[in-house]
């Protein structure tokens, strides 16, 4: 036993970096073979040395030196060392294990941080307040800062991607196997995403934009006000109970205060569009007869949405128009339609789809 | 008071049920449209979705697809491969034909004895012209896709 009560603590740094002699090696990888306190040891000093490598270099500032030197020479130093104090080179070293130890232990136990990575497309972002040249990474809870000149691509774990357009403020809030979470403050994001319903999601000051499969574009300002625009795929809008589901090709205002506007096709005529935009901001009766009025058959896309969105009287106008223009299948009763039956209204817009 | 007859009643009664039959049965058909119909984002990047109506048994629809191009005045085909979504009889289209050209996508589908058709004509934009395609009700014969391919405009069902 008198073999285990020798511990290799002195030449782990120099195993580690494949300094010992041979005969020295072998000794240590015995002992290591069969001491778990030496094990342990070396894989504290393995991360220690791994976290050192992964910090990067920073030039010292200019005058630090000199800096230093004048200090040392206000301060007359003592002619004695303390007393009580002898540094001794073994004080030294067990200093240093002390704190090689402790920083890790703290890195294996703190909780790891996931991260995303970042590249910058023009100028210089700021990813997590550092400016971001090249490629970097973004942490849960650290923003992408991009001013007039720089954009940025955030790539959305292993879904997809997000540009993050000029003069936008974006923070990554959570990523996780279930959910891939951003707050868009302000500015406008281009994303594309190919992941099942509701794993990625972004939060606007007055609206939440939910990925059900798509590329869109969402942008807003300070206040909340903003738009989405689809290209392919959906995206769920959603603010206090409210939903506006906008399919590829179409566009939806975002209001603050209101949330999600009513959705849109683009090629829609444009006093079609200026009409549901009036029609979101007030509800005048005037632009909903020219909804109405100029609906198309693909418009059935902001009629379905407005039959929830209209009072029990107009809401009969709207669903006559809507079967004017798309007859619902024969699992969609009026009556169950006008009283906003949620199936019935599901049913019914997954069938009006196929005109969409 | 006048009664009615119960022997006309019943046969009143079994002519509208045998005509709701008739009304209620759709034919076997196909029906085309946006990506987005399918309801599933795997499809998102297809260039189409079709589904097939009308067949009683929902095993039963057979369908194929093949793109028939016109390049540099040379004909060209290209067999699809159909990727089925997760509803029933929905299927999406994925754009395997070359962007130069001009292209329309013939499908087919079979029902037991029934048979049902469409031509799709595409865009350049990897997506399809609605308006300009069309469905059949029988399989899409080689002048109907040549008469597609040549004018990009609506066939004759």
């Amino acid at each position: 036993m008198r073999f285990l009560k020798w511990h290799a603590s002195d030449k782990l740094a120099a195993y580690l970096d494949n300094q010992l002699s041979a005969p020295d090696r072998v000794r240590v990888e015995a002992h290591l073979a069969a001491c778990d306190r030496c094990r342990k040891e070396l894989t504290h000093i393995r991360v220690s040395d791994a976290a050192i490598h992964r910090l990067p270099l920073v030039s010292a500032p200019d005058g630090l030196w000199s800096a230093i030197e004048a200090a040392a020479d206000s301060h007359p130093r003592p002619p004695h060392p303390v007393p009580g104090v002898r540094l001794t080179w073994q004080y030294t070293a067990a200093v240093f294990l002390a704190a090689m130890l402790a920083s890790g232990y703290w890195i294996l136990s703190r909780p790891s941080r996931p991260a995303w990575e970042v590249s910058a497309l023009n100028g210089a972002p700021l990813a997590g307040e550092r400016p971001l040249q090249g490629l970097g990474s973004l942490y849960t809870g650290e923003s992408i800062e991009t001013d007039s000149a720089s954009r940025a691509r955030i790539r959305v774990a292993s879904i997809g991607s997000v540009v993050v357009e000029p003069g936008t403020l974006i923070r990554l809030v959570a990523t996780g196997a279930s959910e891939h979470r951003l707050a868009l403050r302000s500015g406008a994001i281009s994303a594309v995403i190919s992941a099942p319903p509701r794993i990625f999601i972004v939060d606007t000051p007055a609206a939440t934009a939910v990925d059900l499969g798509c590329e869109y574009q969402l942008q807003c300002d300070r206040d909340g006000a903003g738009a989405l625009r689809v290209r392919s795929g959906w995206v769920a809008l959603e603010w206090k109970g409210r939903e506006s589901l906008v399919p590829g090709g179409a566009s939806c205002r975002i209001y603050p205060g209101r949330g999600p506007g009513t959705p849109t096709f683009d090629d829609a005529s444009p006093d079609f569009i200026a009409a549901v935009n009036a029609f979101d901001q007030s509800g005048q009766r005037g632009a909903l007869n020219l909804i109405l009025d100029r609906a198309r058959t693909r418009d059935t896309l902001t009629l379905w949405h407005m039959l929830s969105r209209v009072n029990a009287a107009d809401r009969i106008g709207v669903y006559e128009r809507l079967v004017a223009l798309a007859p619902p299948p024969a699992s969609v009763s009026r009556h169950q339609v006008l009283a906003l039956d949620a199936d019935t209204l599901t049913r019914w817009r997954e069938e009006l789809a196929w005109i969409w | 008071m006048a009664r009615s007859n119960p022997n006309i009643s019943a046969r009143v009664a079994c002519i509208a049920l045998l005509f709701a039959g008739v009304a209620g049965a759709q034919e076997f058909s196909i029906q085309f449209a946006s990506p987005v119909a399918a309801q599933s984002y795997r499809m998102k990047q297809s260039a189409f979705v079709f589904r097939t109506l009308g067949c009683a048994d929902p095993s039963t629809p057979e369908v194929a697809a093949i793109a028939e191009g016109l390049v540099n005045y040379q004909r060209r085909s290209v067999p699809l491969k159909i990727l089925p979504a997760q509803t029933p009889n929905v299927y999406g289209i994925f754009r395997e034909w070359p962007s130069e050209g001009a292209w329309v996508v013939s499908l087919k589908a079979k029902c037991g004895a029934k048979s049902a058709g469409a031509i799709v004509v595409t865009d350049e934009k990897g997506g399809f012209a609605r308006e300009a395609s069309t469905v059949l009700n029988h399989a899409p014969t080689a002048a109907e896709v040549e008469a597609a391919l040549k004018s990009g405009k609506k066939t004759a069902p």
